[in-house]
């Protein structure tokens, strides 16, 4: 049996000891325990390092505020985890944990030197100390910062642990499972509501857990607990342990993270290490309860020194005694009662230090009964002991004067500053806090969500308010559901009511600058410096925070806000509530990364859409490229060939004989209804109604603003029906575009859209061979020339499977468009692939069809536009139809800045060395010996290497570019100034010749 | 609904809380007609429009589903397509409208078993306990527009675009097997 743990006592099972190792030396501990319960059994206090002066530091609470005892964890590879809480993290068998901030062993810390050299490091001394010389900061004071900085040591490797999510619908939940919470969901369920009650602790009961002495109806609290607890079981409550809620967010979305296997001795395979709940409540009760405040003394850091309700805690729920000799300081009278429990538990209570100078007298006559010594109107000056707290030396404080020292020699110094009612989750609402000037606190004000507050988190303190106020809670919310409720009141014998003062730092008689009294234990901040801000200049408290880094560590300052707030308001000279109080804001407590990114990682980090074609692509070995959320096939390499040489043959193969391409990623939407055609005059620039059934034409869609946002062919297959095909990426923004107008502009159409893009896989087949290859395959339709010409669309059937076939080109020669029903996507290509082998077909990939394009002059929307290009301005002013009433943008291409002249301009540029490759992006200047900053007057917008011309070609945006047709421009780049002439943008058979096949 | 590919699991516990099935293909169309036009194309396709989203008119293996309020899925055997095509184009004169096929957009996942609902839950953010039985709704799952019909209190079915369907499909897979490891 561990030194200071009680046989028998607490909720750990005493039969089954665990065994796990801190800083590599072995240690058991017992089911139930934490890592900080399970040392402390065994008199270990000292767990971790301070993050700046690398002062030695034990556990200050006993549960997750816990601003010291950060250790790191692992569970094998890539499952390292730093700055696990100790009084968090349960105990399982073979836990490895390890102490961290240390340069060499706990006990001896080389950076402990810090400490010595606190007056070097006051707030602030980065701002002040490594300004100067300013070389110096890249190469030494940045480099040395950063590996002093931080908590922890980060995980190297990937981790391997699942993480799940779920979401979650209930009327009303219930945050935090003490006393209040309880009873909110005991009358709620009652009255027939759908519950869900989450508590962050392994097990239920909140502060009851560390009362058992309470009496509630009759029952000793846990007796009523296992009762409270089976009847929401019974009424179908969710019960949520391990489960924190970290966020609450708007229209009552309230993220919880449920820890699922850090306490397992073994995992179930396929188990997700912690799960991630995201619930819509139409009712939120918050019962978070509240937080012990440390007081704040000079050496009130020491290991051994905690806040009494911890000792409470660790005596009740793990049977372990934090010290044979504790001294108590507080203001608040639930120290006594802390005092008294340790008491009968075989401390010895040296004195109660008191800092009012009246407390309750039933209180004093208790400590009287039990020969324990009460210090009225005391402070504590200092405290002794290198690695645990061995000393307290407390004084009289009369009329402000300080009195005679007394030391006391302790084990433990067991703190109470009062407590602060755990307001984060209702911040997050930006529910407004009222400052409640007797109580010296903050409280909750207006609500902004359908929540409830009930018990310690509303500033209420004893157990029969908590219940009652609990109940109260449950009731209003389940009436607020329509539901009947009443609340059951409960008879609370043993109640522990109390109150307390609040305070800034303790009196003292100690020089101003011999003072370490800590505010923030992880941060390392002190009362003093709080005050230099003040005196530097800060007023708000924001900038009091970010000055002393004060509440900025991982625990939000759950412990130090408010006494930073009591000093700074001080040191102002303020009431709190115009200094204000920071905003607390998600998450609650630390989350992983994991438990965010839920099952967004890997193969399913995001979703990739494949066509009915991908497998033949990946199986011809096709290198693949992302275009929105598609994956497509960029080239298909053969024999080593490296990028630019498969698509110099992809691109000569399709000009020679015939290519095929994939191009099921092409948006379609099917137009139909009586009035199809004049929707389509309407949304397009081009006009529609003598476009006869059979027949395709080039679209161009504007936005309002006149500027390009998509083009595609549109084939009119009947008089009340188009197939239009958009770009790939702007598929579903084009269809949110044109039912938007037809639903709010024009809702008197009779036109509907279907998006049809997945319905159709789509091939390409284009080159002078291209109708050869297909002819054989077409049933219903003749094919020829004359019969079919550029620009023609049919349904028939091709490779015997029905088909919308286009005639039409984007590679500049003889080109058809097949589409087939999905599913016989891939056995029309392989029709095709074997139809085409005698003229060698070669399949080809995104970046030939590119090259192609370019090679005709053809744009890409948002490539060769960019938002800010007309028709006119992209040499389009062809395809708008100028005898039209109207269309999207018509009144905007009027503009006098859109008609002006001088606009960028879509032209071909052709380089002096055609074995030079402009660089897309690259700017153009027309001097090159100007002066900097040099006129830019236009922007490569396409450049590729063109295996047909046997040179680079490229497209550009340029000021009045086509009327500089013929002159040189310039284009600077790193290497020197590139020469190029502006050109027309057909670069290959600029009259057509090679369609008409 | 016949199932035309099972995919099996080596845990059994996994199919034994929920199965996955991906279903055979059937005639799927997406009307659009006005409401006051619905009676009467819904006469020529031999089924009873609802009008309410959500609700399902079924008759003769034919189902109509009303997602919007101008919007019907409508699902049949795969024999009957060309009838409903026929059926729509002569009713086209007094009921305008656009009967649209898309019985290769969408590919079809039963998930079924006690712990269905729950696996639903991984990705849908919908409240399940208020979809009865008997309905269906379009909604998402993950970040991907789905039509999820709940055809029994442990049946649901997804309509997934095709090229979303693998992720759909890999999701409910590694949410099977969290189920099957019991937390």
């Amino acid at each position: 049996m561990s030194q200071f743990r009680i046989p028998g006592k607490g909720r750990v099972d005493h039969a089954e000891t665990v065994r796990f190792a801190f800083d590599g030396r072995e240690f058991t501990g017992l089911r139930g325990d934490t890592v900080a319960s399970a040392l402390l059994a065994h008199g270990v206090h000292l767990m971790g390092r301070s993050f700046k002066y690398h002062r030695p530091r034990g556990p200050v609470t006993a549960d997750s505020a816990e601003p010291n005892a950060l250790i790191g964890t692992s569970r094998g590879p890539g499952r390292f985890e730093p700055n696990t809480r100790a009084t968090v993290q349960e105990l399982r068998e073979g836990l490895m944990c390890e102490s961290q901030n240390r340069l060499g062993s706990l006990s001896f810390d080389l950076g402990a030197v810090n400490d010595a050299l606190h007056p070097l490091f006051p707030a602030g001394f980065y701002y002040k100390t490594f300004m100067w010389p300013r070389s110096f900061w890249d190469k030494l004071y940045e480099p040395v910062i950063r590996r002093a900085a931080g908590l922890g040591r980060a995980p190297s490797e990937v981790d391997p642990d699942r993480y799940a999510s779920r979401y979650l619908h209930t009327d009303l939940l219930v945050v935090g499972a003490g006393p209040s919470g309880l009873m909110a969901a005991l009358e709620a369920a009652r009255a027939g509501a759908r519950v869900t009650l989450v508590d962050e602790n392994p097990e239920m009961g909140g502060a009851l857990r560390s009362d058992p002495g309470i009496e509630i109806a009759g029952q000793p609290a846990w007796d009523w607990l296992d009762g409270a607890l089976a009847e929401l079981e019974s009424l179908g409550v969710r019960l949520m342990n391990r489960t924190t809620a970290i966020g609450y967010y708007h229209q009552n979305m309230v993220g919880l993270c449920e820890k699922l296997t850090d306490h397992l001795d073994t995992i179930p395979e396929n188990a997700p290490r912690e799960r991630m709940w995201r619930v819509r409540a139409t009712r939120v009760v918050l019962a978070q309860g509240a937080l012990e405040k440390p007081l704040v003394f000079h050496g009130n850091d020491r290991p051994g020194v905690m806040l009494a309700g911890a000792a409470q805690t660790y005596l009740h729920r793990y049977g372990v005694k934090v010290g044979d000799r504790a001294v108590i300081v507080t203001s608040h009278d639930s120290a006594y009662h802390a005092a008294f429990d340790l008491a009968e538990a075989g401390t010895k209570i040296v004195a109660i230090v008191d800092t009012r100078a009246t407390p309750e007298e039933d209180l004093r006559a208790e400590a009287r009964a039990r020969g324990i010594e009460v210090l009225t109107g005391h402070t504590v000056t200092d405290t002794k002991g290198r690695l645990r707290v061995a000393s307290v030396t407390v004084n009289p404080v009369e009329g402000g004067r300080i009195g005679a020292a007394r030391l006391l020699h302790c084990d433990c110094l067991l703190m109470s500053g009062g407590w602060t009612p755990s307001l984060h989750l209702f911040s997050h609402t930006k529910g407004s806090l009222q400052w409640d000037e007797e109580s010296r606190t903050f409280l909750p004000g207006r609500m902004t969500e359908d929540c409830h507050i009930a018990g310690a988190g509303r500033g209420l303190w004893g157990y029969g308010e908590a219940l009652a106020d609990g109940a109260k809670a449950g009731a209003e919310a389940a009436t607020a559901l329509g539901k009947k409720a009443g609340a059951t009141p409960l008879a609370v014998a043993h109640d522990r009511p109390g109150t307390g003062e609040s305070h800034k730092e303790l009196p003292t008689n100690r020089k101003s600058s011999r003072v370490r009294a800590f505010i923030d234990f992880q941060n390392d901040v002190t009362a003093k410096d709080i005050r230099l801000a003040v005196r530097e200049g800060m007023r708000s408290i924001e900038h009091v925070k970010r000055y002393t880094t004060n509440g900025m560590a991982t625990d939000q300052g759950k412990m130090s806000n408010i006494n930073g707030l009591m000093i700074a308001a001080d040191a102002v000279g303020k009431a709190p509530p115009e200094v204000g109080l920071t905003t607390f804001r998600p998450p609650y407590t630390p989350t992983t990364f994991g438990a965010f990114a839920g099952y967004h990682k890997g193969a399913t980090f995001e979703v990739t859409r494949r066509t009915p074609i991908d497998a033949w692509a990946e199986a011809n070995g096709a290198v693949f490229e992302p275009v929105s959320l598609w994956r497509r096939a960029w080239y298909f390499p053969q024999g080593g060939e490296d990028m630019e040489a498969a698509v110099a043959r992809e691109c000569l193969a399709t000009r020679a004989s015939v290519g095929i391409f994939d191009a099921s990623t092409l948006g379609k939407i099917e137009v139909a209804g009586p009035d199809a055609v004049e929707f389509m005059n309407r949304m397009y620039t081009n006009p529609w109604t003598k476009l006869a059934p059979g027949r395709c034409r080039y679209g161009v869609l504007l936005g309002e603003d006149g500027y390009i946002r998509d083009d595609g062919v549109i084939g009119r297959l009947g008089s009340d029906l188009f197939h239009v095909t958009t770009t790939t990426g702007g598929a579903a923004r084009v269809l949110n575009m044109m039912e938007d107008y037809l639903q709010t502009e024009w809702p008197d159409l009779d036109v509907w859209l279907t998006s049809t893009t997945e319905q159709w896989a789509t091939v390409a087949l284009n080159g002078p061979k291209a109708r050869e290859v297909l002819v054989g395959l077409v049933e219903g339709c003749d094919i020829s020339a004359e019969a079919f010409p550029h620009m023609s669309v049919a349904e028939c059937r091709v490779a015997g499977f029905p088909a919308r076939l286009f005639r039409l080109s984007f590679t500049g020669e003889l080109g058809f468009e097949i589409n087939v029903p999905a599913r016989h996507g891939l056995a029309l290509w392989e029709a095709l692939m074997q139809a085409g082998e005698p003229h060698g077909i070669t399949a080809y990939g995104t970046e030939t069809m590119h090259v192609l394009r370019t090679e005709k002059g053809f744009i890409i929307v948002g490539q060769d536009t960019d938002g800010t290009v007309t028709p006119e301005d992209a040499g389009l002013g062809w395809a708008i139809g100028k005898a039209k009433p109207d269309f999207v943008g018509k009144r905007s291409l009027a503009r006098p800045d859109l008609v002006a002249p001088g606009r960028k301009q879509l032209v071909g540029l052709l380089t002096e060395d055609g074995a030079v490759k402009l660089e897309e992006g690259a700017q153009i200047v027309l001097d090159p010996g100007q002066p900097k900053p040099m006129k830019m007057v236009g922007h490569v917008t396409s450049s590729y290497h063109s295996a047909t011309l046997g040179r680079s070609i490229a497209m550009a945006l340029i000021e009045g570019g086509r009327d500089r047709e013929g002159e040189t421009v310039h284009v600077p780049m790193p290497e020197g100034v590139v020469r190029a002439k502006i050109t027309s943008t057909a670069f290959y058979d600029p009259d057509g010749d090679r369609l008409k096949l | 609904m016949m199932t035309n590919q099972t995919h099996d699991f080596t845990l059994a516990e996994a199919t034994a809380r929920v199965r996955i099935d991906e279903l055979a293909p059937v005639s799927r169309f997406s009307l659009r007609v006005r409401p006051a036009q619905a009676a009467t194309l819904g006469r020529a396709l031999g089924l009873d429009l609802p009008d309410r989203i959500g609700r399902i008119a079924e008759a003769q293996g034919r189902t109509a589903l009303c997602l919007g309020p101008d919007e019907w899925l409508i699902c049949a055997p795969e024999a009957a397509r060309d009838a409903i095509l026929a059926a729509a184009r002569d009713a086209y004169e007094a009921a305008p409208h656009s009967l649209t096929e898309i019985s290769d957009r969408e590919i079809s996942y039963r998930i079924s078993g006690p712990a269905a609902q729950e696996l639903l839950t991984i990705a849908c953010p919908r409240d399940l306990d208020l979809l009865e039985p008997g309905r269906a709704v379009r909604t998402v799952f993950d970040t991907v527009q789905v039509v999820l019909w709940r055809d029994g209190p442990q049946e649901f079915r997804l309509d997934v675009w095709r090229s979303f369907a693998p992720h759909v499909r890999a999701l409910l897979e590694i949410g099977q097997a969290e189920l099957a490891a019991g937390l």
